[in-house]
């Protein structure tokens, strides 16, 4: 496999960030520090229950509040709009759409369903004033879980629906039946995923201000998809997307959550255009809880057809997303992503996988770090555990046998073709950093004084680099996966990259500005990255998401400041009087080569002043004035990361606790660009991966009402709680991407909760426990191994709650 | 409803207005006193970024009503740096890369400032453990900790270097 | 997440708090450290019409040496306690248990007459004050009163304060010299309210026998729960395993516990009964307990 070479430098160098002084010193500006003259705040009433017809809403004495400006019900909102809110992903071509307004008007759907809303004085009066709304509903039977949701005669969420099943699709490679009728051996799992959420620690928000006298729209929003959003703004508001402007200041963590596109955004702009005031709208803490995406939750069901030796020749699999009330921006988008991923690393030639999607009355299902990927991920990794219990063969060996070939690449598995990878090798990483760390040599000795430490691996693929426009297109995408950045240098020799990506801590202002300087070989210090506003920064489709943002944006703009280099070198060698062949540049002075210190240069400032103000004799002709390059990438595939993790971890059984005690993860995410950010990035993904594996869930109670609705009640790990991390790095390079870069932004949320579970059995390997729920609370775990004890069926979980 | 006159000394500036009873002490420093580097992430009490340092001891400023803080003195992470010279911390962050999103970083700078001024050289579970008040969604704490723990030697050197 | 209107009024003296609220008849609340009421307020579930701030009255910040007992007045803050050597050396039980609330900022602020009044059922310090019979102080328009730990604490958030009262101190008796304690608490995180936590604190006889025990449970049952029967059986006993196993039985007997989101009622009676046998396995010097096995 060829592979690209950059030259040592910056694109790989470990330097601080950019963003890091305005974070640490309290100068950053998140959506709720941006106060515009005259702003009001808003606040929004929300369904208390579960599924309920809206009989009536009357507003007037909140209207009398003293300091409320404006009131908004549902059945003002979709008289307002041109169009419901939008589903972007379009993937099943019968889906029944839900085609729902940002507020709700005839019937709500899941408690935490916005019904009306206040823009107030601030936001204490527009809370004052919500409780002065009346609204009327009758209730109705709800469908509050999966099985309730599909059972007969379960009350229907959309009447003019048959039943509550918004999508079925099947999607097979090669010969499934065959493969399952010649096998040795059978086995099979259902799996069931909890539902858990992104919750950056800050909530959504938007501050919209509409001029009514010119339906103008300036819109902050706390986004990973500027541009999407700025789209769908027009579509659902009737606005052309020139007169919108979304400006995206610092945000405080995205992790998918921010990803979609919600109704407040919408409600905020119909309440600066009643009021002719700007109006802000944050999400508090107990609202993100049920109206901010939820994700995850699905029951999967996998089997595999296997040779004697191992050989894994064909999968069958069901996915159900338990969808919510109403779709999300991107539908069914993360359940299919989990079915069509299924067969992960493995080279598996029949597989046939059906995903379902199904609505309950619960919140939406949207967008979460993985998008997918952590069930799919389960799924095939906890049917390998459980073959190669049945074989009695090492797990590892099991994937070893399986793992996709280094020279089968491109690979293609049901839908995508996955690009590069040397799989085996980043396995046998993983493991010799195991034996380096003497895991075994502490689980030995954890035992002789009757505790029970567990092994466990597993291995992650990540789809990164979203992605081909049209083939996304083809595939039911209503929107674009091209990146297009702007790199240009000043009079002064400064370096200004423009971006349409969003900085929301992943440091992709760094991580440009490592690829920029390094290209034009310029100091970091005189690189500036301006992102976040959609009037003055280029167009990126899709949006920061789907781990794309440093492979595209850093391949176009490699791209744009190679050619951009190109051109400074012809100026420069009109001030030299040399060749451009003959000269380099570094550090910021372009020199001719050989001449050594001393010898003949000039600096980037000396290009620029020749380039934008003192051209005469200086600029060659023929040349126009200005530094400026754009590079549009729209890649030819997406990029497939990969990595091993590798957790030991401790069972309490006394009290079913789960203390993860070492992390490792051996990852391949291509020519890497700073491997602190990588490093950083992994850290965080395994921490929500612990997150998802053990500790957080949003819990319903029987009549849906959500029980998890503060940071009491939904576990998010604490430093406490979690390990140190080790990651171990590989670098096989994405050809058809400039650079070589993948995108690896998810990996850490992908693989960890199998490899936790693989511990966790390998912890109780007497007892012949398979975990098969997550997250595997304290209790969950407790009741398995006393059924183990007691001789029962070690994976019935007794559901609590 | 109660509005009452209330002064203090914010980050060395002493401070006066008018507030509501009901208004938390954070909305009256981001709000009124424009310190914004105050943040709000769950207002319960739970995730410490709106942590500032109240009379000499951290505080939570959401579960703190500005009233209470009527006559006290309060440091925000705006008056963590030495003019434009970074504190120890922010610099150990800023080198170690202690931070993604930033959302929890002046919860988490000030919580640990309390630390290093109690317990000068903690061990890495000490420093966990007093971390465990402040949620950050981001970094999974690992590189968090090494910069408590390079910020720590570096103040016991300046210390030693005073003593 | 903002609270409702609402007046406040800063006390000028327990006098003037306890009128206050006398006159606003049952709509007033006092506000102490703020640590549970404040996020109560910010969610709406509290809407008193006044709040009386009890943060002017230096009269009730102190920790006293008396005999027999330790005085604590009502505003002194957790932390305090925790770092006080006078609480060490005298009540070696309660910074080891205070340790376990929430975190350091959280104990800056937060106010031993708070939590007491508070009566949450999952917080350690009333089950501190139940397992060594301490009295509540408290003080209304009549006067002050003193309500012992087991009758002060009467249900879920719920005491024996008249709502024209208010808690001004804690009288702690004093352990015995070389009492030893042990803490167990199973929270999901650091910090977190316990789903159950088993307090003790035991005295040693000349031989190494057990000469009194006191133990106590946070988070299993709707008050702060005694394990009497627990302390009997253990009185005058040599530290054996058999002995520890069997009274921890009877720590879980004692408890009554509720189901909720974090773990079922007999999950948590099971546990009770794992932590009270760590709890007192921990309290009890490793040595004696070997030569007693």
């Amino acid at each position: 496999m060829t592979e690209q070479h950059l030259p040592p430098g910056l694109i790989g160098a470990r330097v601080r960030r950019k963003e890091d002084p305005r974070l640490l010193t309290g100068r950053a500006q998140f959506v709720d520090d941006v106060a515009l003259p005259g702003m009001l705040e808003a606040a929004i009433l929300r369904s208390p229950h579960a599924h309920a017809r809206i009989v009536s809403v009357d507003v007037s004495a909140a209207l009398e509040l003293p300091g409320v400006f404006a009131v908004i019900t549902g059945a003002e909102v979709a008289q307002a709009c041109a169009l419901p809110q939008p589903v972007i992903w379009r993937l099943i071509p019968d889906q029944r759409m839900t085609d729902l307004y940002a507020l709700a008007h005839d019937k709500v759907r899941y408690v935490g369903q916005g019904v009306a809303a206040v823009a107030a004085a601030d936001r204490y009066v527009a809370e004052d004033a919500l409780g002065l709304i009346e609204v009327e509903y009758e209730q109705l039977p709800a469908a509050c879980t999966l099985d309730e949701a599909l059972a007969d005669g379960a009350p229907l969420l959309y009447e003019n629906w048959p039943d509550n099943v918004s999508c079925r699709q099947t999607v097979p490679k090669g010969d499934v039946a065959t493969a399952f009728a010649a096998a040795d051996v059978i086995v099979s799992e259902t799996i069931t995923y909890g539902r858990q959420m992104g919750t950056p620690l800050e909530t959504r928000g938007a501050v919209v201000s509409w001029d009514p006298f010119t339906d103008r729209l300036e819109a902050w929003l706390s986004t990973q998809s500027p541009n999407l959003a700025r789209d769908l703004l027009g579509e659902v508001l009737g606005l052309p997307v020139e007169r919108i402007r979304v400006r995206t200041p610092d945000v405080g963590g995205g992790f998918g959550n921010k990803f979609d596109f919600y109704g407040e955004e919408v409600v905020a702009a119909l309440l600066s255009k009643r009021s002719g005031r700007p109006v802000k709208i944050i999400e508090d803490r107990l609202e993100s809880f049920v109206a901010n995406a939820h994700s995850r939750e699905q029951r999967i069901e996998v089997e595999v057809a296997a040779k004697s030796d191992g050989t894994i020749t064909g999968m069958r699999g069901t996915v159900y997303g338990v969808l919510g009330g109403q779709l999300s921006t991107v539908g069914i988008g993360p359940c299919w992503a989990a079915t069509v991923l299924m067969p992960g690393p493995y080279d598996i030639p029949n597989v046939e996988v059906t995903v379902v999607g199904v609505v309950t009355n619960r919140s939406p299902y949207g967008s979460y770090r993985g998008w997918g990927q952590p069930k799919a991920n389960i799924a095939h990794e906890r049917i390998v555990e459980k073959l190669a219990r049945e074989l009695g063969m090492a797990a590892n060996d099991v994937r070893r046998k399986n793992l996709i070939a280094p020279d089968k690449f491109p690979y293609p598995s049901p839908v995508f073709y996955y690009d590069s990878g040397r799989y085996e090798e980043c396995l046998e990483a993983a493991e010799r950093a195991v034996v380096d760390r003497g895991w075994a040599k502490r689980q030995a000795e954890a035992a002789k004084e009757g505790r029970s430490l567990g092994i466990g691996y597993s291995f992650h693929i990540e789809i990164s680099a979203i992605g081909p426009s049209r083939i996304l297109n083809q595939a039911g995408l209503q929107h674009s996966g091209f990146d297009e950045e702007s790199v240009r240098i000043d009079s002064t020799g400064g370096v200004i990259v423009r971006s349409g990506l969003s900085a929301m801590g992943q440091g992709i202002q760094t991580a440009l500005a490592q690829v920029a300087a390094q290209t034009l070989g310029v100091p970091l210090d005189s690189v500036t990255v301006l992102t976040g506003d959609t009037e003055t920064n280029p167009y990126t489709g899709y949006g920061t998401g789907g781990s794309r943002g440093a492979a595209l944006g850093g391949g176009a703009l490699l791209r744009a400041s190679t050619r951009l280099r190109e051109k400074v070198l012809r100026v420069a060698a009109e001030l030299l009087e040399a060749s451009p062949d003959d000269l380099v540049i570094s550090d910021g002075r372009i020199s001719v080569a050989g001449t050594g210190v001393g010898g003949r240069s000039v600096s980037m400032r000396d290009v620029g002043d020749a380039t934008y103000r003192r051209l005469d004799g200086k600029l060659p002709l023929g040349e126009t004035p200005t530094l400026e390059e754009r590079d549009v990438l729209d890649p030819d595939n997406t990029a497939f990361s990969y990595g091993t993790t590798a957790v030991l971890a401790e069972v309490d059984r006394e009290t079913g606790r789960v203390q993860v005690l070492d992390y490792l993860i051996a990852h391949d995410c291509g020519t890497v660009i700073n491997p602190m950010i990588v490093d950083g990035q992994l850290h965080g993904g395994a921490a929500q991966a612990i997150g998802g594996a053990l500790f957080e869930e949003i819990v319903y109670g029987p009549d849906g009402q959500p029980l998890t609705t503060t940071f009491m009640d939904y576990l998010i790990p604490t430093a406490s709680e979690l390990p140190a991390f080790e990651t171990v790095h590989l670098t096989t390079t994405a050809d058809h991407i400039p650079g070589g870069f993948k995108g690896m932004g998810e990996a850490g949320t992908i693989g960890g909760a199998s490899a936790i579970t693989a511990a966790i059995d390998d912890a109780l390997r007497d007892l012949g426990v398979g975990v098969v729920q997550l997250p595997i609370t304290p209790p969950r775990l407790l009741s398995m191994i006393e059924a183990a004890e007691a001789g029962g069926t070690a994976t019935d979980v007794e559901e609590q709650s | 409803m109660t509005s009452l006159d209330v002064t203090m000394t914010v980050n060395g500036r002493t401070v006066t207005g008018r507030v509501e009873a009901r208004r938390t002490l954070a909305d009256f420093l981001r709000k009124d006193c424009a310190a914004t580097g105050v943040h709000l992430g769950c207002e319960h009490g739970v995730c410490g970024a709106c942590t500032v340092v109240l009379d000499g001891c951290t505080a939570r400023s959401c579960c703190t009503l500005a009233v209470q803080a009527d006559g006290a003195e309060v440091m925000t992470v705006e008056g963590l740096a030495d003019g434009t010279d970074l504190h120890p911390l922010q610099e150990a962050f800023w080198a170690r890369h202690g931070l993604q999103c930033g959302f929890c970083t002046p919860g988490i700078l000030l919580t640990m400032r309390e630390l290093l001024a109690d317990n000068p050289d903690p061990s890495e579970e000490e420093i966990r453990e007093s971390l465990s008040g402040n949620i950050c969604r981001c970094t999974g704490y690992q590189f968090i900790v090494e910069a408590v723990k390079d910020a720590a030697a570096v103040l016991r050197a300046s210390s030693a270097d005073r003593g | 997440m903002k609270p409702a209107p609402l007046d406040y009024i800063r006390a000028t003296s327990v006098a003037h708090a306890v009128q206050v609220l006398a006159e606003n008849d049952g709509d007033g609340k006092v506000l102490a450290g703020g640590q549970s009421l404040v996020p109560l307020l910010a969610m709406r579930l509290s809407q008193p019409t006044v709040l009386v701030d009890l943060g002017g009255l230096g009269e009730l910040s102190y920790i006293r040496d008396e005999s027999g007992h330790v005085e604590i007045g009502a505003m002194v803050r957790a932390r305090t306690v925790e770092i006080s050597s006078l609480i060490a050396d005298a009540v070696p039980l309660l910074p080891v248990a205070l340790r376990h609330v929430g975190h350091v900022t959280i104990r800056n602020r937060g106010t031993v007459g708070g939590s007491t009044a508070h009566a949450d059922p999952a917080a350690e310090l009333p089950a501190v004050l139940r397992a060594l019979d301490a009295d509540v102080v408290v003080t209304g328009p009549s006067g002050s009163r003193t309500i012992g730990a087991a009758d002060f604490f009467q249900g879920f958030l719920t005491t024996a304060l008249a709502p024209d009262e208010i808690v001004t101190a804690l009288r702690v008796p004093k352990s015995a010299p070389g009492t030893r304690v042990a803490v167990q608490e199973f929270a999901r995180r650091h910090g977190d309210f316990a789903i159950v936590a088993v307090f003790a604190a035991v005295e040693l006889g000349a031989s190494g026998e057990i000469a009194a025990a006191r133990i106590a449970v946070a988070g299993a049952d709707q008050v702060p729960v005694r394990a009497a029967a627990a302390e009997e059986l253990l009185a005058g006993q040599d530290p054996s395993p058999a002995v520890l196993r069997a009274a921890a039985a009877e720590v879980a007997g004692a408890t009554r516990p509720f189901d909720d989101i974090h773990g079922t009622a007999d999950y948590r009676k099971k546990i009770t009964a794992v932590l009270a046998r760590r709890c007192l396995e921990q309290a009890l010097p490793t040595a004696e307990r070997s030569s007693a096995a």
